[in-house]
């Protein structure tokens, strides 16, 4: 990770870009509803979990490069997936009394996005 | 379509900030993943003040709540780095940095979030009466 081709950074950050563009889609497509867990979110973060967790385990017996992890986890991946939106939902869910479905976004997200993570590392590597 | 277009921008954006941070501050595998915590907290701060405040004011633009929002500081934050690094964290045998890393992430993560919604809507507040809710889908 010492010398980043210009090549390799531009397509990190065009990957997080598309990630980017995704995630605003999906949140578009299963907004915030009083009641209900910010579905939009919950899916990319898990998948975008799963994801990563794939390409770690390729990574580790060499079947994707140090330049392709950096653009599909940093990039892609992180793009797609978002701590801030998450917390800020579920702050708001809490701040509208909706205390069950906040606590419920908290552990279903963890819950899941650690297991997709973890399947998909064991899975591919 | 101009929305879809802020969002592709401000991810970029988000993404090289996060890259930045990452290359500067970079960890081993066995060690706690300092740099992504810093960003998810920053990020999780300043979306919840712009969601407290200016992203309740009738005049601020969806274009800009999703640039900024779901583009910029939702491609800087992540929650993948922060699984994969606890994939990699169990698989190194350090169950307790994993363990305080996914709490520490968790709880210091909705306090920050918090705080800005807090601090924001404050601040928002003292300009306009706090009439108008965000639907919340550009968050």
């Amino acid at each position: 990770m010492t010398a980043l081709s210009p090549l390799v950074i531009a397509t990190v950050l065009v990957a997080g870009s598309l990630g980017a563009v995704i995630r605003y889609l999906l949140s578009r497509r299963f907004p915030v509803r009083p009641g209900h867990l910010p579905g939009g979110i919950l899916i990319v973060n898990v998948v975008g979990s799963a994801v990563a967790g794939v390409v770690l385990g390729l990574a580790e017996r060499a079947a994707v490069s140090a330049d392709w992890r950096l653009i599909l986890v940093t990039g892609f991946c992180g793009g797609l997936t978002t701590f801030s939106t998450w917390s800020v939902e579920t702050i708001e869910l809490l701040d509208g009394g909706r205390w069950r479905a906040a606590l419920l976004n908290v552990f279903v997200t963890l819950v899941l996005g650690f297991a997709a993570a973890g399947a998909g590392y064991l899975l591919a590597r | 379509m101009r929305n879809i277009l802020a969002v592709a921008v401000g991810g970029l954006l988000g993404t090289g900030l996060r890259l930045v941070f990452d290359l500067a501050f970079p960890h081993a595998d066995h060690e706690f993943p300092l740099e992504t915590l810093l960003v998810n907290l920053a990020g999780a701060f300043a979306l919840g003040w712009l969601a407290g405040g200016l992203w309740r004011r009738p005049s601020t633009p969806a274009w800009l709540k999703a640039g900024v929002g779901s583009g910029v500081l939702g491609s800087f934050t992540t929650l993948s780095a922060v699984m994969a690094s606890l994939v990699v964290l169990e698989r190194e045998g350090e169950h307790l940095t994993a363990a305080l890393y996914l709490v520490i992430s968790v709880l210091a993560g909705l306090a920050a979030a918090a705080a800005g919604l807090w601090l924001g809507s404050r601040i928002g507040r003292r300009r306009m009466p706090d009439t108008i809710t965000d639907s919340g889908e550009t968050l």
